[in-house]
């Protein structure tokens, strides 16, 4: 529980960081060591599957696809942030965790929860015979994002 | 729902404020998008939590794994029409796209 705890703490730091980080790239490498952070706990809660995706795609891909877009848009794309928000980010951080730790526990223990029995199968069969129908809406979001980005990067014609 | 789910459920509020704030304060598009990630993330966490406390896991994994996937896709598009508000205005400034603004 205590390697749990110290990982979670390390994801809200580093993503706190990636916030808080003037240099974008800085910010990129430290939402990807969050990412690998969250990977490790869905590892450690038995979860191999969700923490591959997680290492693989949102620590590796995006990040990539983030570190290609700061490279594109380096010139000029720079933009001033007020100091004022970074500087007052600890003070609210700080707010939070108190509400965080006193009021919390007790509205998430109102919430009534329904009788739930523990599953059998693999992973596979949940995926594939279990939920079918929101695959399909997965793949026209693939397809969705696949398309918008052609339609974003297509060539011009000029007259 | 053990004593572990609330530990979880309270970083993820963290998580969540951390995003937020990011969303509210930051005016650089890509910071905006970094922000609207780590929200993404405390989302995941909830849900493999909650799966992970019920015993449901092999639920909570799959609907992670397609909550990651359609993430990717929002993040190529999102990102393709930052460079694209690039291109148009040459900075990153949130507030240099206000031509709809009434």
């Amino acid at each position: 529980m205590i390697l749990q705890i110290a990982l979670l703490a390390g994801l809200v730091l580093f993503s706190a960081a990636a916030v808080l980080f003037k240099d974008l790239i800085r910010s990129a490498v430290c939402l990807a060591v969050a990412s690998l952070l969250l990977g490790i706990i869905f590892f450690r809660m038995g979860a191999p599957y969700a923490g591959a995706f997680e290492i693989s795609v949102v620590a590796g891909l995006i990040t990539v696809l983030f570190i290609l877009t700061i490279a594109l848009t380096r010139v000029g794309g720079d933009v001033k942030e007020s100091k004022i928000s970074s500087l007052a980010f600890p003070l609210f951080f700080v707010i939070f965790l108190a509400i965080d730790f006193f009021v919390m526990k007790s509205i998430v223990t109102k919430i009534s929860s329904l009788p739930g029995t523990p599953e059998t199968g693999s992973f596979g069969e949940v995926l594939w015979n279990r939920r079918t129908l929101d695959l399909v809406g997965q793949i026209a979001i693939i397809f969705a994002g696949v398309f918008s980005v052609l339609a974003l990067f297509r060539k011009r014609e000029h007259k | 729902m053990n004593s572990l789910w609330f530990v979880y459920m309270g970083f993820a509020a963290v998580l969540l404020f951390v995003g937020i704030y990011c969303l509210l304060t930051m005016k650089n598009l890509i910071k905006l998008f970094i922000g609207v990630e780590i929200v993404s993330k405390a989302v995941s966490l909830v849900l493999a939590a909650t799966g992970f406390a019920r015993q449901n896991i092999l639920v909570a994994q799959a609907l992670v794994v397609t909550y990651i996937v359609i993430e990717v896709s929002l993040v190529a598009t999102a990102l393709a029409i930052i460079i694209n508000i690039y291109r148009h205005t040459n900075s990153l400034d949130v507030r240099k796209i206000a031509k709809l603004k009434g």
